[in-house]
């Protein structure tokens, strides 16, 4: 009776011996991709200079141009910037993937005992985790414009900004893991976040544009995640204004509905575990 | 016993073979060369030992373990020094051991002591904090060897380890690569295409267009080829070589503007040689054989350093190609 019960028992500690290593990848090649975005000066300098340089274009530049009804541009933009901010840092952060590759410490954790999805699931944690830096310096700009953020506000939109830049570095990782050349993901990538960003209500809401646009707006993922973004960060301004107004501003129509803040998430969601699925595939298969 | 067991492994990358059914063993606490040109199919051998590159027919057993069914058990069991370096460059030293550690699943107390450990045996101690990129090309493979050294490996792989590396480092690299066979009983596997290197290790594959074409010690290699080599030189070299042809029953060979045959006992032979030529000769010179004779006589060409044969051309169009690599 002892033998058995000994050969489950080594099994089950096994299994879990797996589940920590696999925890403990994940955490240290997370920790590396954080730690050498904080030695990347440059990198970090740029999650300052963009939100002035958004504050100036869209604040100062657009605001004083385009009218929306209830609450101003100015107001509108801001978590249309913070939307832009996660879209362009997670999309970049598969660059790493490709870096990796280049300079030959991809196949320093390639060739260890180590799960594949661990690595796919921390590089997509890192990106998430730098776009949620960037976010929250941005946080800091909302007194300027014009944007009434409570704390409650900024947790939720934290978490939002976690989510969607784990589905956008998804995105990144999977491109990443494909490509040779850190040139060619650039040039990807930008042919990617451009349009993206322009059909997805970062700039304007969607429910003004002309029907064709509309066709790409609704199935375009990140329109999804611009609009819980936008529904949070407005919080505390769309409750001054009127539900029809309100509704206008932040509603998607799509496929002839009117989606709510969860069947939103829970389309980030199903793309997120997609993308998941692309780039642990990708990471698979590149060696 | 046998740490590595390769039975008729091969690649192919589409119209190239790359490595051909190539079958070897090689012994615990053995330093196993690899022995052949660049494009010969070192390095594809070694990225299927490392459960890289998925071979195309064969398998191996690595520390006991299938490349193809168990890579996971053959990873645990195996440290690599690439070619290229793959350390990061933006971490430090320590750093790059520590997160070799982490990866292996090394308990945390081990991989500080281990790292600081193997940093002061390759004498990186007092740089262990400096950011990889500032390391030269010898502190960096130095650095990397002591990460494959990290997890304890039972197998270490080196390809071409000592490339780049001025004369010290390269002593430094084999001193301490037989200190690693003689007091921790690892077993080394290296490719390389310097003959003096293939020369200390305890067992060579010659390999060339993707097969073994012969495997032994060096001094069974050198002893194969039939005894020393007297080299003759003269005005002229064909006929030179005919007459000795006929004259002795050998059968010369003319490389290097010198007329080259391997002979036993060459020193007594000289004087007999000397004494029924007359065709007339400016110099008689005599060796012992090298590998690199070895290698000529297996192979009829030369192993020269970045010559790149007509596979490593057509490898490098397969690497730059369409999502491929290696």
């Amino acid at each position: 009776m002892d033998i058995p019960l000994l050969g489950k028992n080594a099994r089950v500690s096994d299994k879990k011996i797996a589940g920590l290593h696999f925890l403990n990848v994940v955490r240290v090649v997370w920790l590396r991709e954080i730690l050498i975005y904080f030695r990347d000066r440059p990198r970090v300098i740029s999650a300052f200079m963009m939100p002035i340089v958004m504050l100036i274009l869209f604040g100062e530049g657009l605001g004083g141009i385009i009218e929306l009804p209830g609450i101003s541009y100015r107001q509108f933009i801001f978590p249309g910037m913070v939307a832009m901010i996660v879209l362009m840092n997670s999309i970049f952060a598969g660059v790493t993937i490709v870096t990796d590759r280049q300079f030959g410490f991809l196949r320093e954790m390639l060739v260890a005992p180590v799960s594949r999805t661990a690595i796919a699931v921390a590089k997509i944690f890192g990106g998430a985790t730098i776009a949620l830096i960037n976010g929250v310096v941005l946080f800091a700009f909302a007194p300027l414009m014009g944007i009434d953020i409570s704390f409650l506000i900024v947790v939720k939109l934290m978490g939002l900004i976690l989510l969607v830049g784990f589905m956008l570095t998804g995105i990144g990782v999977s491109i990443g893991s494909r490509l040779r050349t850190p040139e060619s993901f650039q040039m990807l990538s930008q042919a990617i976040i451009f349009p993206a960003m322009f059909l997805s209500g970062v700039f304007f809401p969607v429910n003004n544009t002309a029907k064709w646009l509309d066709f790409f707006v609704q199935f375009n993922p990140i329109t999804y995640a611009v609009a819980p973004i936008r529904e949070i960060g407005l919080g505390n301004e769309l409750e001054k204004v009127s539900p029809e107004v309100a509704a206008s501003l932040i509603n998607i129509q799509a496929f002839g509905h009117t989606f709510t803040i969860l069947e939103e998430l829970g389309v980030v969601v199903g793309f997120s575990l997609l993308m998941l699925w692309f780039a642990v595939r990708g990471v698979r298969n590149a060696s | 016993m046998k740490n590595i067991e390769v039975n008729a492994l091969s690649k192919n990358f589409k119209d190239l073979t790359a490595v051909d059914k190539v079958s070897f063993d090689v012994n615990k606490s053995e330093i196993f060369g690899f022995l052949g040109p660049n494009g010969a199919g070192k390095t594809t051998t070694i990225s299927m030992l490392c459960t890289l590159l998925k071979p195309s027919t064969g398998t191996a057993l690595v520390g006991g373990y299938d490349i193809i069914s168990d890579p996971g058990n053959v990873r645990r069991e195996i440290g690599i020094v690439f070619q290229d370096t793959t350390l990061d460059e933006r971490l430090t030293a320590r750093e790059n051991l520590t997160f070799h550690g982490e990866l292996y699943g090394m308990p945390r107390a081990e991989i500080g002591e281990r790292a600081d450990a193997l940093l002061a045996r390759v004498g990186l101690t007092a740089r262990a904090g400096d950011p990889v990129a500032v390391f030269s090309g010898g502190m960096r493979r130095r650095l990397e060897l002591a990460r494959g050294l990290m997890h304890k490996p039972a197998v270490l792989f080196l390809d071409e380890p000592t490339i780049g590396l001025d004369p010290q480092s390269r002593r430094n690299l084999w001193d301490y690569a037989r200190s690693l066979r003689d007091s921790e009983g690892v077993t080394i596997f290296l490719s390389t295409h310097y003959m003096d290197e293939a020369e200390a290790c305890d067992r060579i594959a010659v390999i060339d267009y993707g097969e073994i074409i012969a495997l032994d010690t060096p001094a069974a290699h050198k002893s194969a080829l039939g005894g020393d080599v007297v080299s003759v030189t003269g005005p002229d070299l064909e006929v030179l070589s005919s007459e000795i042809a006929q004259t002795f029953d050998i059968d010369p060979r003319i490389e290097n503007e010198k007329v080259e045959f391997n002979i036993q006992q060459g020193a007594n032979f000289i004087p007999t040689l000397l004494d029924k030529l007359e065709q007339s000769v400016d110099s008689v010179s005599l060796r012992n054989p090298t590998l690199d004779d070895v290698f000529v006589s297996l192979t009829g060409h030369q192993i020269r350093d970045g010559d790149i044969s007509t596979t490593e051309k057509m490898r490098n169009v397969q690497r730059t190609g369409f999502g491929r690599r290696h």
